[in-house]
């Protein structure tokens, strides 16, 4: 119990931490806020035929466009990140296990990105004028609770990943779109070649993306939003089981080989 | 004579050094994530997004608007980084104290992107023709090819400008995927200008791109280069105001870093 009470306040302090260094820098303010504002003032005008029911599914669907770009580019880069600074040899050296530090700044990025929804609500709400009420308020709180927590755990996965690999990390430019496509955030995936459905099946983003519009939208029914609540907790188990191997094989590896520090 | 020739060296051997310079520490993964997938999905997710607003018959609209558009991605991206990296690497101060010509050195800059940025339009249109059944038999390849070339010359315009306020700010990457984001809004690539706000339409014919697309799209309908040939010329107009707009704002630069002695303080 004390164990867990120490993680908690190292969890709270990585995540107060990274929300100072993050707000500051422009990158991340874009990712957050500006470009799902973009891509939502997009998808309001392109949509806008379709009527104003059409408003909620793009609020809630450019705010994924935006936890996922922070998710990639933030919380992927969050252990390069303290290796740029130099911080990365005291915090692997700290008793505090690596992961619950990554964790918490995961959190603060993912909580962060929540923001971009609240955003781009406010966009749909006070220059389009659109009616967003939200259909099933009580499973959208929890499917965004549960979009939290498979964010969150897939951030501890691509962070080591990233890091061991070099040759993955180069792939992030081009892996923003792909999953805006695959997850269906802004359109659904019924429109793209049917090879397609298993690998969006794979992906966390596409259950989060199809609890929060069946919830938020309206018309799923208690079935379908059963499953990908379902879905998205299987995933954070995965993700966190993978993440305790892929962190013990990064600081074995680093140690091993002294690159700690070192690109 | 000799001092054309000596531009002209300067010129080209800038706009090498500075490409080579940018790219070479990519590994050939990075230039193809950044040149190649995300290009294709950008087209991709726009182009459902539109399909799925409008219905699979306006495919070719936003397959068009899109490929043009990624002229931004070596136009600014690539442009800005290349007059940046030199402030970033500390080569800023041995440019600044050389007597080289300061147009050719500034405008080089941009040289290699303009060419790199036609072969990123002319590979997102192939995209276009072997995912989303882009039709470009009525097409007049060199008509398409002058429009291809003008949209890249333009929009490095604007990242020479860019490129600039790059020299005077940390958060130039902010600024660039703002502005390179705000094209996909303004220049008509997802979005009819005609159904914009009369605000939003003035600033768009104010930005490189806009003219550009709306050639492009006419010309793949089976346009001559006679009918949009004003829209070409006053795209070259925009990126012209541009680079002049870019160079000035390079030379105050100088002027004012010399006298305070801010060269490349950050």
């Amino acid at each position: 119990m004390r164990k867990l009470t120490l993680y908690a306040r190292v969890i709270l302090a990585s995540a107060e931490m990274s929300v100072r260094e993050t707000m500051t820098d422009g990158f991340v303010v874009f990712g957050i806020f500006v470009q799902p504002l973009i891509i939502a003032l997009l998808g309001l005008w392109m949509l806008r035929d379709r009527g104003g029911d059409y408003g909620i599914f793009v609020v809630v669907g450019s705010g994924l466009t935006g936890l996922w770009s922070s998710l990639l580019f933030i919380s992927g880069n969050s252990i390069t990140h303290e290796r740029w600074t130099g911080t990365l040899e005291t915090l692997v050296g700290v008793p505090t296990p690596m992961g619950v530090i990554v964790l918490g700044k995961n959190l603060a990025n993912v909580l962060q990105s929540i923001g971009s929804m609240a955003v781009s609500y406010l966009l749909a709400s006070l220059l389009f004028g659109y009616p967003l009420t939200v259909a099933q308020p009580i499973q959208f709180v929890i499917s965004l609770f549960l979009t939290v927590v498979a964010f969150v755990t897939f951030g501890l996965v691509i962070a080591p990943i990233f890091v061991m690999n070099p040759d993955v990390q180069r792939w992030q430019n081009g892996l923003e779109f792909p999953i805006y496509i695959l997850a269906g955030f802004l359109f659904p995936i019924a429109l793209l070649p049917g090879w397609t459905t298993p690998i969006s099946y794979l992906l966390a983003p596409y259950w989060a993306a199809q609890a929060l519009h069946l919830t938020s939208s309206g018309g799923g029914t208690s079935g379908e939003i059963s499953i990908a609540w379902g879905m998205m907790l299987l995933f954070s188990l995965v993700y966190v089981l993978l993440s305790r191997t892929l962190f013990r094989v990064m600081l074995r590896k680093a140690r091993s080989e002294a690159t700690l520090g070192l690109e | 004579m000799r001092s054309v020739t000596l531009n002209i060296r300067l010129f080209f051997q800038g706009a090498l050094l500075s490409y080579v310079a940018l790219f070479r520490w990519l590994s050939p993964m990075t230039y193809l994530a950044s040149k190649v997938l995300m290009p294709l999905a950008q087209i991709l997710f726009f182009s459902f997004l539109g399909m799925y607003a409008t219905g699979q018959a306006n495919a070719s609209f936003y397959v068009i608007g899109n490929a043009i558009q990624l002229a931004a991605v070596s136009g600014i991206f690539g442009v800005t980084m290349s007059i940046g990296g030199d402030r970033w690497e500390g080569t800023l101060p041995y440019l600044f104290g050389t007597p080289a010509n300061r147009m050719a050195m500034f405008v080089g800059r941009a040289f290699f992107h303009v060419l790199d940025g036609m072969v990123g339009v002319v590979l997102a249109l192939m995209w276009g023709v072997l995912l989303l059944g882009l039709d470009l038999s009525h097409a007049n390849p060199l008509a398409l090819g002058l429009t291809i070339l003008v949209a890249t010359f333009s929009t490095s315009g604007m990242g020479l400008l860019l490129g600039c306020i790059s020299l005077i700010t940390l958060n130039v990457m902010f600024i660039n995927n703002t502005v390179y984001f705000s094209l996909l809004v303004f220049s008509g690539a997802n979005v009819p200008l005609s159904t914009l706000p009369a605000w939003m339409q003035s600033v768009a014919w104010a930005l490189p791109l806009t003219r550009s697309i709306a050639a492009a799209r006419q010309i793949i309908a089976g346009g001559s280069l006679a009918e949009v040939a004003p829209l070409l010329w006053m795209e070259v107009l925009i990126g012209a105001i541009y680079i002049l707009a870019g160079y000035f704002l390079f030379r105050w630069f100088e002027r004012q870093a010399k006298l305070r002695g801010t060269l490349d303080i950050f």
